[in-house]
């Protein structure tokens, strides 16, 4: 069964429609990543995933159950979120802010169990955040401060983990720990990763499932190795690509790119 | 392992600063008390105050102290505690710290509906006090929802100043509109309202504080199991949704209760403001940012501010009595623009 | 090129304006106004036929007890009351085009709670001052409100946007509201200052009259002399330095104008908010957005608006007289919040 899956969807805001009659699933136990241009949908399509956003019209599902039928704690037991612009209060260490992953588990009232804080206490681990649980969460650095919020949807202890640009606002190290870090998860725990990514190789290198978006539509999906290709990337970003082969994975990489000009075909080396 | 092995230093001294603040603030309080027992046209001394208190004092200083300091002291406490817990919660839902109970208009709103309750009768003293805070809390009510109305904008939703942009307008206008119609009351009723609006704590008998009481004994308990869920909203919205939260319904409820507890709070107090602005601030910056810790100790800091003010007010002038609701203003309006100075659109 | 841009800009400006209309208006609000005037006079709490007024004002005969309430009490009053509101309005009018603000008026940028505050210390500290004095202190109040709201607003990481502006000056307004309330429940002058609090122009004399005029009849000449001016700063201040306006000189003597205007307003009426706010955007709809023709437009509306409120306050619920500050609220918060969904709009 499909971790997540929409069928004909529709949703926008007000009357403006953004994606019309969308359909796709998102395979268990793989990184999805979700590419295409500014404006294309990708994120409004991550939202309604997540219910963020609610579909106009066709059904959303979480393990084959319409998601908007579900008790949406249960929702939140299964399913951990990342949104693109996370904001912190002010006065919370990051022990206090990870631990608020824990709130679909928790009763009304009452302490953390023990439980809660080994799931909490692992999340920190995993995100080498230990030795920081009493630093106040905005004296962060913009990588700390992502891993903090990936962190407290660890402690979530959810099967899927869907992250609206993880690695937007962070230099290219700190891209890259993060990726890493999701890589891991997945390979280790078997972790189900949903993401929009806005640079393609990394997309490339770290996916096993690619979606491209255009115009609130998907072009294509399937493994990195049938979408990364100069016909794909462009009809997505109406680019004309240079590929070749990533030397840290199996799927291709793009090493420079022109706009489109004329339909001229693009060149594999 | 047990849980206390999972705490760090870090933390335990956290705990710690807490119990102090709230130790400090009772012994503050404490204070306050016993001076405000002390102020007023006729001074006691220390030591009376305390006999009258252990029951042997003249009967005079008894009805002094039990039939009008006290009952004045005990609202303002209550009062105290209801409007800064209400400014907590309206400063966790619209995740905006300008938000507070009089500046989107709840007290305007709420003092119109009293108005017009009183307005019925030939004088306050003969209006069914038990029925205020009904009425209060369905003019604070209506209020809030024009308020709401106006200064939401579809797809761009909440904006936190175009709410408090909206708030001062529509409470400017209900007060406009009260002042109209106070010409139509009686000059009692007139004098009274006067008052009202200056936020002196004027029903200062136990009729009173029994007409408050069994409100904020429902409500603020009930606040309190949602403190988790305030915590969780003022990570923003989506992550709220992630984590769970039935957004829309949580806010909702909240928000009544916001407008409730300050309701019955100022149909006894007269028009206070900022109380709620301050109270969670001020704990913010003792406590942190959760809701379990700012919920009840707002809630004290609210009570020392107010019953401070009120002692002020009676210390100064004996004669005339100047209303707390201005030395809090005084306060308030300073802090209010030092906010509004940091805030961001 | 970029002068010619500038200039074409001003050329749009007044080509906007309709002169026509300006004319028709300022005339046809000038015969509404006497007429105001000479109804406000003869309504009250005696009535006294329009034709009472003409004799007394033309064949005054001091043994009439009419004559007499006309001259010493109905006349200076309605005077009293058209003069504030063209004060108001002329102020908003400037301010609002002087700062590119939509939202601007001496109400809600805390200038009247500032010249209020003035008066009650005032009060309490000088008793028995003469108006002529009382008067600078409130000049004084109305620079202080400015002061305030302007040195927060511009305090603020986001720089001095109407909104916050207006949310300083309500919370300006609410912080000297509460002093004089303070200052005057302390010193025991409340009651000689409730009416200002009410905002009543029913107390106006001669006296008070004689000495507000002069400041008011230059301050308006002055914002008149100083349209052309105001006219170049609305178009913002790149505009105003490309067509080589000084424009230290202007703002400087702009804000002296409207701190005297609103002062002396104040002093005869209290902390009236919204006059300045409303009578300029009506006006500007109108006449369109040349100042020469805003601001004469504006103290003529001004004064029409006032002088009907305060018939209306009459009028309400006799004998009792109603505050018009509360009455004019009463129209101004629904334009306010109308001007604030817009979005500020367009100067």
């Amino acid at each position: 069964m499909d971790a997540l899956g929409v069928d004909r969807v529709s949703v926008g805001y007000g009357n403006a429609l953004i994606i019309e009659e969308l359909s796709v699933a998102i395979p268990k136990h793989k990184i999805t990543t979700i590419i295409g241009p500014n404006g294309c949908g990708k994120s409004t399509l991550l939202k309604t995933l997540v219910r963020v956003l609610r579909a106009k019209e066709g059904v959303v599902s979480l393990e084959g159950k319409a998601i908007h039928t579900m008790n949406t704690k249960e929702v939140a037991k299964r399913m951990a979120v990342l949104p693109q612009t996370a904001q912190a209060p002010s006065g919370l260490t990051i022990f206090e802010l990870v631990s608020y992953g824990r709130f679909p588990h928790r009763k009304r009232m009452g302490r953390l169990s023990n439980e809660d804080y080994q799931y909490i206490n692992w999340a920190l681990e995993v995100t080498g955040l230990s030795d920081l649980r009493d630093k106040s969460a905005n004296a962060l650095s913009g990588g700390q401060r992502q891993r903090v919020w990936i962190a407290m949807a660890l402690a979530q202890g959810t099967d899927i983990l869907v992250l609206d640009e993880p690695t937007t606002y962070l230099d290219l190290a700190h891209q890259l720990d993060i990726l890493l870090l999701l890589q891991r998860l997945n390979k280790e725990e078997g972790r189900t990763i949903v993401m929009v990514l806005h640079d393609l190789n990394h997309a490339s290198r770290f996916s096993d499932y690619m979606i491209a978006m255009r115009d609130g539509a998907i072009v294509t999906k399937g493994e990195p190795n049938e979408v990364m290709t100069c016909h794909h990337l462009q009809k997505v970003f109406q680019i004309k690509a240079e590929l070749t082969a990533c030397p840290y994975s199996t799927n291709p990489v793009c090493l420079s790119y022109q706009l489109c000009e004329t339909d001229a075909a693009c060149k594999v080396r | 392992m047990t849980k206390k092995q999972w705490k760090t230093s870090n933390q335990l001294r956290k705990e710690h600063q807490i119990k102090w603040s709230f130790l400090l603030l009772l012994v503050l309080l404490i204070a306050c008390i016993l001076v405000s027992l002390n102020t007023g046209h006729i001074r006691l001394t220390p030591i009376e105050t305390v006999m009258t208190l252990i029951g042997k004092g003249t009967e005079q200083q008894a009805l002094i102290l039990f039939d009008f300091r006290l009952p004045r002291i005990v609202i303002a406490i209550l009062v105290g505690m209801g409007l800064a817990i209400s400014g907590a919660i309206l400063q966790g839902i619209v995740r905006n710290p300008l938000a507070e109970p009089g500046i989107i208009g709840i007290n305007a709103g709420a003092g119109l509906g009293v108005m017009l309750f009183i307005s019925f009768f030939a004088s306050v003293s003969e209006a069914p006090v038990y029925l205020m805070p009904v009425v209060a809390f369905v003019g604070a009510g209506a209020a809030s929802f024009i308020v709401y109305v106006l200064s939401y904008k579809k797809y761009e939703g909440l904006s936190p100043i175009r709410l408090v942009l909206t708030g001062v307008a529509v409470a400017a206008g209900i007060d406009a509109l009260m002042i109209v119609l106070t010409l139509r009351l009686d000059p009692d009723n007139y004098q009274f309202l006067a008052t009202w609006l200056a936020g002196s704590i004027w029903g200062s008998n136990w009729t009173f504080v029994l007409a408050l009481l069994p409100w904020l004994l429902v409500l603020l308990p009930f606040v309190y199991t949602k403190a988790s869920v305030l915590n969780v909203l003022n990570l923003g919205d989506e992550t709220s949704v992630g984590l769970g939260v039935n957004m829309e319904k949580e806010r909702r409820v909240l928000l009544v209760l916001a407008v409730a507890i300050a309701a019955v709070c100022v149909s006894v107090s007269g028009g206070i403001g900022f109380v709620g602005l301050i109270a969670p601030h001020l704990t913010r910056r003792l406590v942190g940012d959760k809701h379990e810790h700012i919920l009840p100790i707002s809630a004290m800091v609210g009570a020392v501010l107010l019953v401070l003010a009120d002692t002020i007010g009676r210390w100064l002038q004996q004669s005339v009595e100047i209303p707390a609701g201005i030395f809090v203003a005084i306060i308030g309006a300073p802090y209010f623009l030092y906010l509004l100075a940091k805030t961001k659109d | 090129m970029l002068r010619v841009n500038e200039e074409k800009q001003l050329q749009e400006v007044k080509e906007s304006a309709r002169p026509k209309i300006g004319m028709g208006i300022l005339i046809a609000g000038t015969a509404l106004l006497f007429l105001a005037l000479a109804l406000s006079i003869s309504l009250g709490a005696a009535d006294i036929e329009l034709k009472t007024v003409w004799d007394t004002i033309f064949h005054f005969n001091p043994e009439l007890v009419n004559h007499q309430i006309i001259l010493e009490l109905r006349i200076p009053r309605v005077i009293g009351a058209a003069i504030v509101g063209a004060c108001f309005a002329v102020a908003g009018a400037l301010m609002q085009g002087m700062t590119r603000n939509p939202l601007a008026d001496s109400g809600l940028l805390g200038l009247n709670a500032g010249a209020a505050f003035m008066l009650a210390v005032c009060f309490a500290f000088f008793p028995g001052l003469s108006y002529t004095y009382v008067i600078l202190f409130s000049f004084v109040g109305a620079a202080m409100g400015a002061g305030i709201v302007y040195g927060i607003g511009s305090l603020s990481e986001n720089g001095l946007t109407p909104i916050r502006l207006v949310l300083a000056g309500a919370a300006v307004s609410a912080l000297l509201g509460a002093l004089s309330e303070g200052v005057a429940l302390y010193y025991e002058i409340g009651q000689d200052l409730a009416f200002w609090y009410a905002g009543g122009v029913s107390g106006t004399t001669w006296e008070q009259l004689k000495v507000v005029a002069p400041w008011l009849c230059i301050a308006i000449v002055g914002a008149i002399v100083l349209s052309r001016s105001i006219t170049i700063l609305s178009l913002g201040e790149e505009v105003a330095i490309g067509l080589g306006e000084n424009m230290g000189k202007v703002k400087l003597l702009s804000a002296i104008i409207i701190l005297i205007l609103a002062g002396a307003a104040v002093s005869v009426v209290g902390a009236v908010s919204f006059v300045g706010l409303m009578v300029p955007h009506l006006a500007r709809w109108l006449v369109g957005h040349d100042y020469r023709w805003i601001i004469p437009t504006s103290a003529v509306l001004g004064a029409l608006l006032v002088v009907l409120a305060d018939l209306v306050a009459r009028m309400i619920n006799p004998p009792y007289e109603t505050p018009i500050g509360a009455l004019i609220a009463l129209l101004g918060v629904p334009f306010f919040l109308y001007l604030a969904r817009k979005g500020g709009g367009q100067i």
